[in-house]
């Protein structure tokens, strides 16, 4: 266990390397110039000397090899640096946003699960009944329909006409908590529909398939009660595959939230990350994505290990 | 004699009523407190500011918040009038020299009166070597700034300016404390900041000692950034929020049908296309086909597709709605002509048109949409130009640094006068906003000449010879005007967009705006 983790944790180095690389060269090669943007947003005009003179406060004066150095650097040292258009500390916005975005992605995936799991296991059992047609359709569409067609519709339905519920935005939990959780549902919602479409197919496929196992007839026949056939011996089994996916789903939630949270204003670390892009705040942009990186690389390594939990048959090597 | 008891002492009524007096008196300014100060004004942003600093101009959200925090020696009324912030008085002692009279009662947010020692700093600061301050090179005529007394002022310029006192007014011209940076400034604004987080929210509250009495009205102002427009129309529609900027051209008719929201709106900026002109086998090095481009567009079919229909047409030299000078002229206005179109680029040697790219932005509807109807129209007189719209940040490099052929943009001055095209038309002032490489010395030194004549008829004949240049030498096709709105609930009151070029100072009226 100890070697397998510190081999997964060298890995895990070297591929925040190649990431860190491969996204400062991007940041090069994408045209924009943030000292530029900075002086003349809203279409203002400015002068040469003042993009200059502001290129150097930025440190964008320096060779691209040493900037990239220096990067490496700072990096290697956990430190972020400070965001080249405001001067704020990055890692503190990281620290202030980072928890929104779980927040959002653990209330989804809550969600997902809370619904996905029962009515996959319940369509499962009753194949082919109503109830399995209906949800399959259901969760077939939910599939299908892209994040920010539901988020429009949500905000046009529960906003503007109904107005039961805010378009968008973010009260912190310790200033209002009911203003918090209801400015919560609706990106959380939002968030969690295609995962929860996912977690109901993959039960239910996983549930059809341990049905008609021999030991499931075995235990039905020695006279164990249903409820108890269905927990120990059909979930337990089916629940190897689901998370397995949940757990890679995480991870590409990650990504998806940069619409929700765009499209709800929900100030997550999604959002922070369309800002820094379009300023071309390249030191917020790098560590954000090596933030995340590193956030998917831990999830999958505990997934790993969760599996072993639930199936002792694999042995982390 | 019928009042002498009165003469000698008090009678019965008059206690009574100066005892009713005084108890309305004492009661009354808790009434007018109490009525004020519990409503914050939650205004959306189209975007949240970069950064917030006095001088530098980092796009129209800091402007507005800006105008919350910091005041300069001049302004604008709730009319959109010019008018005295920090100065109560100015006098022109003769067209080099101004001197200007401080507000006794104005004060610093941390409590210093405003001095002349503030004003000189501020400016100097502005006009600094290596300063990034917006108004550098604007204000680079002033000589030298004194302070003649604790609250007298004396600005000396090297040349006569007609606009310094608009130039004054603007949201980078603030004064600052002596002593202030950059990243920490003390300003003399009706509120002070109370918290914000980058990216979310500004929280501005009520600064107790503003100069004006009884202003502001609110007790505090909450900016919130939507990037979204859809959404920042849903936040207001939701009640999120009180105020929008840049309400969404397609929204215009909601909000008028609504019974809930209402807007205030001006015709303001304008929308028009650059050139790149630095080749010089380049068609549009030619001014006579950037003439035909000028004839071939129907600019209505713009203001409809890219604006609700909600914008005027721009046939000719942007003179903004409000400027003191009529300009307009027939004869130095692009109406819709196909024919006159085809038969100046024959004259210029391209009976069959040509192949070009025209540049715009995905980021902003209004550019993209501009750009698709102006290449329609360029198609039917044979220019083929195809369309690229990268996001705004690669769009402003490639405006930067000439890879295009023709541009849309849009921008407005900021004063309503011809002047305030000067930067827009100065070849001192290269930049995204004028057409690549264009330089014509007959309109910088019409536009120089200009700014420096004091002389009202003589003033107007130079921008009557500055709208002929414009027409001639092209150095950009004028599209059209667009309105620019600000829509708000219905219990928002006093608050009323600028007219003209004055459409991004509005937020000055934000003093006079109560939430009820």
């Amino acid at each position: 266990m100890t070697a397998f983790l510190l081999r997964r944790s060298l890995a895990a180095l070297v591929m925040l390397l190649v990431v860190g690389t491969i996204i400062f060269s991007l940041l090069i090669i994408v045209p924009g110039d943030p000292a530029e943007l900075l002086l003349t947003t809203g279409g203002g005009t400015t002068t040469p000397e003042a993009v200059a003179a502001l290129r150097e406060t930025m440190g964008l004066d320096q060779p691209v090899l040493i900037q990239y150095l220096q990067f490496l650097g700072d990096t290697l040292r956990l430190n972020f640096g400070t965001s080249i258009i405001d001067g704020t500390e990055i890692s503190q916005a990281i620290g202030l946003r980072l928890p929104r975005t779980l927040e959002l992605i653990a209330a989804a995936a809550i969600l997902a699960l809370a619904i996905g799991i029962p009515s996959g296991t319940y369509a499962a059992l009753r194949a082919g009944s109503a109830f399995d047609v209906i949800t399959s359709g259901i969760m077939a569409l939910l599939t299908s329909v892209p994040v920010f067609v539901v988020g429009t519709l949500f905000i046009y339905v529960f906003a503007q006409i109904l107005k039961i519920l805010p378009a968008g935005g973010y009260t912190a939990l310790s200033d209002d908590p009911a203003a918090h959780f209801r400015a919560l549902i609706l990106p959380a919602v939002s968030v969690s529909l295609n995962l929860m479409a996912i977690v109901f197919r993959m039960t239910r496929a996983s549930v059809l398939e341990m049905r008609s196992h021999d030991w499931v007839r075995t235990a039905t026949a020695k006279g164990l009660r249903r409820k108890l056939v269905i927990r120990r011996h059909i979930l337990r089994n089916a629940m190897g595959p689901v998370i397995t996916v949940v757990g890679l789903q995480l991870g590409i939630l990650l990504g998806s939230t940069v619409l929700v949270e765009f499209v709800y204003n929900w100030p997550g670390l999604s959002g922070l990350l369309v800002t820094a892009v379009e300023q071309r705040d390249y030191p917020t942009v790098r560590a954000i994505i090596l933030t995340v990186a590193a956030i998917f690389i831990v999830i999958n390594l505990a997934i790993d290990i969760l599996y072993s939990v639930l199936d002792p048959r694999i042995r982390l090597k | 004699m019928k009042n002498d008891h009165k003469q000698n002492g008090v009678d019965r009524r008059t206690v009574l009523m100066s005892m009713g007096a005084g108890v309305t008196a004492l009661a009354m300014p808790n009434f007018v407190y109490a009525q004020a100060s519990d409503k914050v004004l939650r205004f959306g942003l189209s975007t949240f500011p970069p950064s917030v600093k006095p001088h530098d101009n980092t796009g129209q959200a800091a402007n507005t918040v800006k105008l919350m925090m910091l005041r300069g020696l001049t302004g604008y009324d709730a009319d959109g009038k010019l008018s005295g912030e920090l100065a109560e008085s100015w006098e022109m002692v003769d067209p080099q020299t101004y001197v200007f009279q401080l507000r006794d009662n104005a004060v610093f947010h941390n409590g210093n009166p405003v001095m002349a020692k503030d004003v000189v700093f501020s400016l100097n600061k502005i006009t600094a070597e290596g300063s990034s301050a917006f108004l550098k090179s604007d204000l680079s005529s002033i000589a030298s700034v004194t302070a003649l007394a604790d609250k007298t002022v004396e600005i000396k310029l090297s040349s006569p300016s007609a606009v310094l006192l608009d130039l004054l007014a603007n949201f980078n011209a603030n004064i600052i404390a002596e002593g202030s940076t950059d990243e920490e400034f003390v300003g003399a604004g009706p509120f002070k900041m109370k918290s914000q987080e980058r990216g979310v929210f500004i929280e501005l509250e009520r600064f107790d000692d503003f100069y004006e009495a009884g202003k502001p009205m609110v007790a505090g102002v909450k900016f919130i950034a939507y990037g979204d427009e859809n959404l920042r129309y849903a936040a207001l529609e939701a009640g999120d929020v009180d105020l929008i900027e840049y309400l969404p051209w397609q929204n215009f008719d909601a909000v008028d049908a609504s019974s809930t929201l209402k807007m205030s709106s001006a015709v303001g900026p304008f929308m028009f296309l650059l050139f790149n002109v630095t080749n010089p086998d380049s068609p549009l090095a030619n001014p006579k086909v950037r003439q035909a481009i000028g004839y071939a567009v129907k600019r209505q079919d713009v203001v409809d597709a890219a604006f609700a229909g909600r914008g005027e047409p721009l046939l000719g030299f942007p003179n903004p709605p409000g400027s003191p000078f009529d300009l307009s002229d027939p004869s130095r206005e692009w109406s819709y002509d196909p024919e006159k179109a085809k038969a100046l680029l024959a004259e210029a040697g391209y009976p069959n048109g040509f192949d070009c790219t025209l540049l715009a932005t995905s980021t902003y509807g209004m550019h993209q949409d501009t750009a698709s109807v102006v290449a329609a129209y360029l198609q039917m007189i044979g220019i083929n130009a195809k369309l690229d719209l990268p996001d705004w940040g690669s769009r402003v490099t490639a405006g930067k640094e000439g890879k295009y052929d023709i541009a849309v943009h849009g921008t407005a001055g900021y004063y309503n006068d011809p002047d305030s095209v000067y930067t827009l038309l100065h070849s001192d002032n290269p930049s995204y906003l004028q057409s690549f490489g264009f330089k014509s010395e007959n309109i910088d030194g019409l536009l120089e000449r200009g700014r420096q004549e004091t002389d009202v008829k003589k003033r107007k004949a130079i921008y009557e010879e500055l709208a002929t240049a414009y027409f001639e030498e092209v150095p950009q096709v004028p599209l059209n005007w667009r309105q620019q709105a600000y829509a708000m609930a219905n219990n928002v009151q006093g608050f009323n967009a600028y007219p003209g070029f004055l459409t991004f100072a509005s937020p000055y009226v934000v003093d006079d705006t109560s939430v009820e």
